[in-house]
Parts: structure tokens; sequence; C-alpha cells
């Protein structure tokens, strides 16, 4: 949000005066949306920056949606920093959606909210929505709705935290919760790149796209870098580059790089060797093949005038002798999977004031797109190897025409966006080596070992659910090499020994069981309080969790098939876990969601539990607060509901 | 709990009158506080007692403190371990001790209010708002906890001006506006429902008894020893190192990935390197150790249950070595992939220490233990401080609390000890079989005694504390 003119007021988006300057950069005008927000009986999407664009024409000032100058941001790490702000926000989106008078309202909650943060939520939702009933869910317990389950380990990788819960028959663990962990999201990835490569000229933006282009990936752990001999070793090897072609893990790969002896690199370590690589690797590829140089296209983008003739003349001739020489070069290059490849090559937009670019002249800026392959694709390992030619030219067209029009309406503006293509080492590879893995594995690792049933904890590392796109492979693999237990060869002594000795496990299953009702023999001078405690009889101490997992219970039955729990566990002597890590099944009840990917999970959990909630349990098992019981309790009451 | 006088008074105007309003539970030991709001079953918030400090590069005096797992569990560089809590289970750093419950309450409890509705700058200010959402002084709602009374758990041998800087931080620096400090063996009795009981609580840096009277502690019977959880880590250190060939201790931060060996077979794994000047101190070391060593207590460690004592006879006439030495051993696996076949006379042998002095590992460091140290012996010291009539209830109603009470064995052994050391006497125990529970004991009797509605005539108003000062706790918490 953007603070209006009037302290404490707020606007959805960057409100200006009509002959603004220039803005420097773009993205969505809200920030995070860290606080998901469903309305209504699970039909609503929460897409409240959607309307930036309607405005009224006003002869002093203009919207602008693109600008996140001065924007405000109510909440961080999950935190609720700024409360006008997040009122502000959540006002908006209402506004927005505009949802008939009588609609309840869930929020998933951050885990990092407090009970105190949960009370004043509930009072603005009540007194300013006048919502006839209100659910506050845990943002974990969200995801295994989506998921269908009542046992997660949930991993939940956002934009600057990561969120590491263990949800076991639908109630959220507090213990060992590692809720917030700071710099281990998507934005500290960005980060960890422009770290690696900011000195050659790459912005934060730059690097932001870059994370997301298809050549940035997080390879598992033990995973071979590519080395620069790599490419060659393949072109001699024709046969074995077909034959692995598909699945891009053939022997072919591995021959060559056991051919050139290659030294196995992991990504985190010798981060300052690669380093070096690459600068030579850089300048190797100016000379040889004319690519545009990136530390110089972007250095340039700071001092305009050289950018102005240096980089546009050579871009121009090179332009035509890239397009031949380089067509066998990328063919080649093509048919190797980006995670074998030392260099790939992404295309980026770039941000740049409009009076630069009069002064380059619209020529350099066609030089400039002529390589475009189009908006880049997510795409994984391996890629397809693509007739690169046609495809350049028949895009290179129609880009040239949309950057135009694209052109003519910045203009208006004040800005423009140039597209551009860069060349990246084994960087690219490096998002998560700043410890980030490391990080969120311990955190994992640290949770379950929390967990108070240790029984369970098993089940626990069985159902592990990552959140986030593009390392959980790598993630996986830093939990299995780093904590996973072997089967020891110990136990096979174990069946020599007498096997009428079971071992007793530590479960606390052999100790006396609490006495909830003890005798009711008090002397006469009994203190007073005890007497209530002890008489079992407090109302106070409400046995949390009780009537909601009946909820859940209920909940699952009618809505999905129970999920089939690893009933058969591995006969292990280990009483130490895990002997075993895997990822929960996506459910596949949502195929539209495959495809997006279950990134935004806890949404498509909230908006089936608010179904369930709100419509099949009608209150029954208490899962929402009712404007009655909010009239009665206050918002003290949400704890007695919230889930 | 000191109900004597103050049931007996009529409740006065200026008394707090909070029902409203949860009061808070903060219940700190050595190896985690525990914070929650009273009424709940769980305490929402368990944050390490240790907390990690980064020296400044420019200026070595200053440190930078770190609270909470997330922040603790880093290698980060130079980073070294403190605990603000003593080796005896009282608070030995009293400022740091602050900032800790602070972070504690504030991190997942509290939090800076959100300003009044009525001026938050909603963009429609013709809505509605009702009266009592506004908030009258300001001062108070600065402070973290203007709003939620404080009860404040302590040892029982907690004495003298400790005993009143827990109202001075709750009630200057954090504006509570009453407050309660309570023995946490009183409130262990009460989590189980016991008025009467003897209550053994067996933590991380102390094992303590505590005989309970209608809901009143008897001081002179309070006993304590050191041999609890931090014993057990080093008899387990001591039995890694006497070893042959000695099995280090390598956490987990110190390795990047392991690969799977036979067991007794050198550990393959590849380990992190730090550069020269980044490498954490011993004491972070030493601290991620604890986490191994927890999880080796819990998956591999055994109580030896008789009959006798692991360094006694059988009734066969064997050695009771001898027989543990058939019983079957447990696979453990370290950080960096060394496994072995722990025999079961390790296990058993890690603890009996603390019922037989005689069999605790010692060394240099590690001085063996008095006979005066065991569990057995601190219940019958401390019961022959109290009444003799009171004894065999006090027997009858032993409940047991504290997170190092868990292993298997436990309860069954010291029922063996106890009623061979009172063969007259019934001698029954409580245990409760969940971990939360047993973990928790302390805290849930504070959460039990804070949400109950006779309980709001005893807390000390800020009223009371402004004008008898700190000492009214002395007076009023007996
Ligand atoms: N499952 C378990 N089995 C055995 N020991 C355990 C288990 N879990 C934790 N411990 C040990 O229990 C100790 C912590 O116990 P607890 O939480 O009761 O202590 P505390 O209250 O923080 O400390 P203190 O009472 O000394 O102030 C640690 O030494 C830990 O290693
Ligand atoms: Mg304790």
């Amino acid at each position: 949000m953007f603070p209006a003119e009037k302290k404490g007021e707020w606007e959805a988006t960057k409100i200006r005066e009509r002959k603004a300057t220039n803005t420097p950069n773009k993205t969505e005008a809200n920030g995070q949306a860290d606080a998901d927000i469903t309305m209504g009986e699970a039909n609503g999407t929460s897409d409240g920056q959607a309307a930036a664009e309607d405005q009224e024409d006003d002869p002093k000032f203009e919207e602008d949606p693109t600008s996140e100058e001065g924007a405000v941001y109510p909440l961080q790490d999950g935190r609720i920093v700024d409360w006008s702000c997040f009122f502000a926000l959540l006002t908006h989106i209402y506004n927005t959606m505009g949802p008939p008078f009588h609609t309840p309202i869930l929020v998933i909650s951050q885990p990092t909210w407090t009970a105190q943060d949960h009370e004043s939520l509930t009072q603005f939702i009540f007194e300013k929505f006048k919502t006839p009933a209100f659910c506050l869910m845990d943002s974990a317990l969200a995801v295994c709705y989506a998921y269908a389950t009542p046992t997660a380990t949930v991993v939940d990788v956002g934009y600057t935290k990561c969120d590491v819960t263990a949800v076991n028959d639908f109630l959220v663990s507090d213990l060992g919760r590692g809720s917030a962990l700071p710099r281990c999201g998507g934005e500290a990835m960005t980060q960890r790149l422009h770290d690696l490569i900011g000195g050659k000229g790459f912005t934060n933006d730059v690097c932001e796209q870059l994370k997301k282009s298809p050549i940035c990936e997080i390879l598992p752990p033990g995973t071979d870098m590519p080395a620069e001999a790599e490419a060659n070793a393949h072109v001699s090897n024709p046969a074995a580059a077909a034959s692995t072609g598909a699945s891009g893990s053939g022997a072919g790969q591995r021959g060559s790089l056991a051919a050139q002896g290659g030294a196995a690199r992991g990504p985190g370590i010798n981060t300052e060797v690669g380093d070096a690589d690459e600068d030579r690797e850089f300048k190797e590829g100016e000379d040889d093949e004319g690519v545009l140089d990136v530390a110089a296209i972007v250095a340039s983008g700071k001092t305009s005038e050289f950018l102005a003739k240096k980089e546009r003349e050579k871009a121009a001739k090179a332009a035509a002798k890239k397009d031949a020489a380089d067509a066998a070069a990328v063919a080649k290059e093509r048919s190797l999977p980006n995670s074998k490849r030392v260099k790939a090559t992404f295309h980026y937009h770039e941000r740049r004031p409009l009076e630069e670019l009069n002064m380059n002249g619209k020529r350099a800026m066609d030089g400039e797109t002529g390589q475009d392959g189009g908006e880049p694709k997510r795409q994984k390992t391996p890629e397809p190897g693509v007739d690169s030619g046609a495809q350049t030219t028949e895009n290179a067209a129609a880009t040239r025409r949309e950057e135009r029009k694209e052109e003519r309406r910045r203009n208006r503006e004040g800005t423009a966006f140039i597209r551009k293509s860069a060349d990246v080492g084994l960087e690219r590879f490096q998002a998560a080596s700043g410890g980030i893995l490391d990080q969120i594995a311990d955190a994992i690792h640290r949770c379950i070992l929390s967990y108070p049933d240790i029984s369970k904890r098993s089940d626990l590392w069985d159902s592990l659910i990552i959140l986030g796109n593009g390392f959980k492979e790598a993630l996986i693999g830093t939990l299995n090499s780093r904590y996973l237990i072997s089967p020891s060869s110990a136990t096979i002594f174990t069946s020599e020994l007498p096997s009428n000795f079971t071992t007793p496990v530590a479960t606390g299953a052999n100790t006396p069981q609490p006495q909830h009702h003890p005798p009711s023999h008090h002397g006469p001078g009994v203190n007073p309080l005890l007497l209530a405690a002890t008489t079992a009889s407090n109302p106070n101490l409400a046995p949390p969790g009780q009537s909601q997992q009946q909820l859940h219970q209920q909940l699952q039955l009618q809505q999905y098939h129970q999920q089939q729990l690893q009933q058969t566990h591995q006969h292990s002597s280990h009483a130490q876990t895990p002997t075993s890590i895997k990822l929960l099944k996506m459910p596949d009840y949502f195929p539209e969601w495959k495809e997006v990917g279950m990134e935004e999970a806890g949404f498509l959990g909230a908006q089936v539990a608010a179904k369930v909630v709100f419509v099949v349990d009608q209150g029954i098992s208490k899962g929402f607060m009712s404007r009655t019981e909010y009239n009665e309790l206050g918002p003290q009451g949400i704890h007695e509901s919230c889930l | 709990m000191a109900t004597g006088q103050a049931s007996t008074k009529p409740p006065d105007a200026n008394e707090y009158g909070g029902d409203e309003i949860s009061a808070l539970v903060l219940d700190p030991g050595y190896s985690t506080t525990r914070a929650g709001f009273a009424g709940e079953d769980v305490p929402k918030s368990i944050v390490p007692s240790y907390y990690g400090l980064i020296p400044s590069e420019s200026t070595p005096k200053h440190t930078k403190q770190l609270f909470g797992d997330n922040s603790i569990n880093i290698p980060l560089p130079r980073i070294s371990i403190s605990n603000v809590m003593s080796k005896d289970g009282t608070v030995e750093d009293w400022d740091t001790a602050a900032k800790l419950w602070e972070y504690a309450i504030t991190s997942r409890l509290t939090n800076t209010k959100p300003t009044p509705l009525v001026s938050n700058g909603l963009n429609d200010p013709n809505e509605d708002i009702t009266e009592d959402i506004t908030m009258e002084g300001v001062e108070e709602q600065e402070k973290p906890l203007g709003e939620n009374p404080l009860l404040m758990t302590e040892s029982g041998w907690n004495a003298g001006k400790d005993r009143e800087k827990g109202i001075e931080i709750a009630m200057e620096n954090w504006g509570c506006p009453a407050f309660w400090l309570a023995r946490n063996g009183v409130l262990a009795a009460f989590a189980s429902g016991k008025p009467t009981a003897l209550v053994i609580d067996i933590g991380a840096s102390t094992i303590s008894i505590t005989p309970v009277h209608d809901g009143l502690i008897l001081k002179k019977g309070v006993t304590r020893s050191p041999l609890a959880g931090n014993f057990v880590s080093n008899q387990l250190r001591l039995l890694f190192s006497s070893s042959q060939p000695p099995i280090p201790i390598t956490p987990h931060y110190l390795i990047t990935s392991k690969t799977p060996v036979d067991a007794g077979a050198p550990a393959q794994a590849t380990y992190r390197a730090f550069a020269p000047g980044t490498e954490p101190h011993p004491s972070f070391r030493h601290f991620q150790e604890e986490r191994v060593l927890t999880e080796f207590k819990e998956s591999v460690v055994n109580v030896w249950t008789g009959p006798g004592r692991l360094g006694g006879h059988s009734a066969q006439g064997g050695t009771n070595m001898d027989a543990a030495r058939q019983h079957p051993g447990k696979p453990f696996e370290m950080p960096d992939g060394w496994n072995q076949m722990f025999p079961a006379l390790d296990r058993y042998r890690a603890i009996e220490g603390i019922f037989d002095h005689k069999m605790a590992l010692s060394d240099a460091n590690n001085p063996p233990p008095s006979p005066g140290q065991t569990v057995t012996a601190l219940i019958s010291s401390s019961l022959s401080q109290v009444d003799v009539d009171l004894r065999p209830h006090l027997l009858g109603n032993i409940v047991i609390t504290g997170a190092s009470s868990w292993y298997a064995g436990f309860t069954d052994r010291l029922q063996q000890e106890l009623q061979a050391a009172y063969p007259g006497v019934r001698v029954r125990m409580v245990a409760s079989g969940q971990m939360v529970e047993r973990k928790f004991g302390s805290w849930i009797g504070g959460s039990i005694l804070a949400s109950l509605g006779t309980f709001h005539q005893l807390w000390i108003s800020k009223k009371e504390y402004d004008e008898h000062g700190s000492g009214i706790v002395e007076k009023r918490c007996k």
C-alpha cells in the first residue's frame, strides 16, 4: 500500500502528479501477499491487485499501477509490522471483491502472528466487515487441507522467510516449530545471485529475473558441476549425447566428466573458485562469439554515453555474425541439458529511463533484441533441442513488433523496457549456496526431533510438503545426505541375541498413567485453590483441539478418502529417525493446480477448508467464530475456535 | 501458596480484577524457558535458555545477543553460546534473562498493540467504531505486557534478593498490572492434581525433591543435586571417550554430507570447514552436541530395572552386570555416519549413576558424585526434614516431572528403590505418559493456577507494588 496525502490513510496504487518524472522500477503494487484471504464459500480469489487499473480522470493526479516507489509493506517475514497499512490492505481486498453482505471470512494466519495479533485481527474483521462468521486458520494446517493429509511436515518457503511446521492429526505442534526462519526465502536466493554476479553489473532486478529463468537451477548436493571442456567432450561423442538427450542423466555425460577428470564440485562450496573460472569465461565469450558482454551492457546502463556508441555499434556488427556463427554452437549447446552446460543464455527485461534510449536511437534497440527468443518460460533440464534459426527469425519479427508497441506505450510514461540477453556461468546453480538449504534442512531436523511423540517422527519425515519452486530436489538431497540414518549393519547381530527380551522404547508407556481424577482426600485446611484445581472441573483448561479434532475427522470423512498413511512401519531396530525421507504426493483432485504447482497450496487448502468449516460443518465443531460468539466473548474468543 | 492471609481479606477496590485478560505464565528452566497464556494446556512459546553472542569486529567489548532456536543454531562467525540460568537452576544473568523472556513472550504471545481503530487511518473514517476499542494509558501500552498479569515460576531454593528481581522486571520493564511468583515444584504437583505430594523434578541442571503439603511448599524439605540431564550428557561423553577407540561426537553443523558406513567403521563424511577466525566458539559446539546427546538419550539410554542395582548381584548369585550383558543392544548413528550397536550394559550404565553413585563414570573434570546426591538419597534426606506423620502420605503421592525422567524404566526403578528403602509404606507414583505433560509440568500447573477465578484475589497488583516495593513478594508469595 502507499501512504496517502493524509497521514494514516492508504492508497492501493501509487498516486502522483501528472507531469511525473521517471519511476525507477516495476512490480506489483501491493507487495507480498503473505496473508491469504478467502472470502465466502470457498469460491473467491484474493486477487486484490487487479483493482489497480480503473481510475477516474483527475486533471492533477494519476495512478501509476506499475510503481512501487514509497510502497509500504505491512507484512515483513510474515509479521504484521504496520497495522494501519495492513488493515487498509484488507479493506482494499475486501472492497475489490465486494462480497455480498453476509459473507463469512477465513483468514490464513502466519505462524509468527501472536495470540494478541489474532485478537486484533478478529476484532477488525468483525467490526469493520460485519462478517457473520470468521475463521482463522494456521497456514500449515491450510496446506494440510490442500493435501488432504492429517499429518505432514510443512516447509513453506516464502518471499523473505521460511516456515517449518509439524502437523499431526490436524494439530499444529508449537514445539520446535521453525517460524519465519529469517533470510531463508526466495529473496535470499536472488540476493545470493546478486552477491555472486552483481559485481559483473547485474542489478538486483536482473538477478530476480535470472532466478526465475529456466537456466537457474539448484542442483541436488553431490551433483557434478559442468566443467569447461564439457561441451567439446560431448560433441566428440555424438552417439552418447543423442542417447542421453532425453533423460539428461545417461552414462554419456558421466563418462565425459570422468574423461576429463572433472573434480566433483557441489553447489555451495568452492564458490570463489567458480568465480575465477567465470571471469575467464566471460572474456572468452566476448572475444570468440561476439555474444554481448553482459558486464559491459549493464555497466553502461549506469554510464549512458558509453552505452550509446560503443555498445550499439558492436552489437549491430555482431548480430549478423552471431546469427550464422552461433547457429552451430547454439545447436550443440542446446543438445545439452542446462545443468550440463558451463554457460547458458537468458533473456531479460531492463527498464530504462526514456532520455537514455532516445539518445541511443531506435536502431540500437532493435539490434539488441534481435536474438530474443520470446518470453522465457520456466523449464527444467533437459531442454529440448530446437531448430534455433527458424524460430529466431520468426520470433524476432514478432518481438520487434511487440517491442515497438510496448515502446510507444512506455514513451507516454517516461520509461521503456528493453530486452536483453546475457550469458551466465556456474553461478546460476548457486542461488542457494549461501547456506539457505542448510538452514532450512537443519530447521526441519530440529522441528521433527522436537516433536514430543517420538513414535510419530517417522511419519513426519515421510510426509514432507515443500512449497516453493526449484529447490525441492536439492533440499531433499541435503536432508538425505545429512540426516538419513542408514540401516545399520550392526542390526544383523541383533537376531543372534535372545529374542524373548524386548527392549522398551522410551515412550513413557511403561510409566504409571497420570491421574486426572485424584482421590478427593482433602484435609480440613486444604487450599481452596487446589481444591478447585484438583477436582478436575476447571473449565479454563479446555483440552484444546478436542472438538476441533472431531471436526477434522468428520471433515476428513466427508471430503476425502482417508489418506492411506503407511501402516507398515519399516521394521528397524533404530529408534532414531529419519530412516526414510519422503515428499507427500500432490493431490490429484485439482488438476488445474498441478500445472501452477502447489506453491499456493495454503490458499487452495483454505478454499477447501472454508467450504467445510462454514458450509458442511455449520459450526458444530467450532471451526469458526460466529458474530454471536464475538459479541459474547469479544476478540479473545477467537482462541477457542481458531484452527 | 500463601492463601492464608490473602483469602481471608475481602477483596478491596484497588485489587486487580482481571478475569477478562489472560494472564501469562513464565517458567524459566535451564534448557528451555516456557511461556504461554494461562488456561492453555501447553506453553505456546518455548525458547532455549541458551543464547548466542556475536563479538563485534570493531569493539570487542560489544557483543550482539541472539535469542531463539532460529538464530542460535546457525554457526555464525565466532558465535558463542551462554545460558541465562546458573548450573543450580536459578537465574544467573538477570539482564539478559529479562531480554530473553521478553523475546519469548513478545515473539509468540503478545505484541506491540495496533493503534486504536479510531486513529489507525482506515480509509473510511465514517465507519462506526465501538468505543471500547479505544485504549487509555498510552505509556502503559508501550510496555510489552501492559495488559497481562504475569505468573512466574522459581525453583524451591531461590532466595533473598533474587526473589524480588522477577517482580521488578515485570512491573518496571514490562508494565504488568499484576504479578505472582510460584515455586515450580508446587506447580508440578498442581498439574498432577495433588495438593499434597513429593515432587521429583529432573531437569537439565538439577534434580530436586519438593515436599508439598496442602498446596504449600515445605521449604526445609527441599533437596537437590546436579545429577540430572546435563549429568547424563556428561556420563555419555565419558562413555564415548573411554570407548576403544574413542567415539567422537561430531554435531550436525560440522557435516555437509555423510556416507553410510558399516557398524564400527570410521566415518566417511565431508566436513564443514570454517575460514580461520570465523570458527564458532567451543561453547557453540558443546551446545550442538547436546542435540546429539538428547537424541541418544531418547533412543538408546535405558534405566536398569532390576531386580537390584546394576552393580549388585542377582538372586542366583551372578552379577547384574553379567545379566545386563545378555540384553539386546541398540544401534545409534552419529551425525557423521559412524554407527554402532551400543551394548545394553552401556545403555544402562549411562544413567545408573543417578541411582547408584558408585556406578557413575568420572574423570578429572567430572568428579564422582557423592552418595548423598543420588535420587534415593535426596528423597530420604527430604523426608527426614518433614513431619513423620506426613511421610507416608508423601510417599503415596510422588509426582515425577522434568524431561530427564523420560527414560524407559525410570519410574519402575524408582518405585523399587523406594519400596526397598521404605518397606512398610505404600509407595505410589504419578508420572504423565504424555511427553508434553512430563516436560512442562510446572508450566501447566501455573497455567491452571493463574486461570482459576479464585486466584485473582491473590495477584500482587501494580498499586501494591508501588506502595510496598519489591519486598512484597517475600511477604505474599511464600
Ligand atoms: N526424551 C528424553 N529422554 C531423556 N532425556 C531427555 C529427553 N528429552 C530431553 N531430555 C533431557 O532433559 C533435559 C531438559 O529437561 P527439562 O526441560 O525438564 O529441564 P529444564 O526445566 O529446562 O531444566 P532445569 O529444571 O534444570 O532448570 C535436557 O538435559 C535434555 O537432554
Ligand atoms: Mg525444570
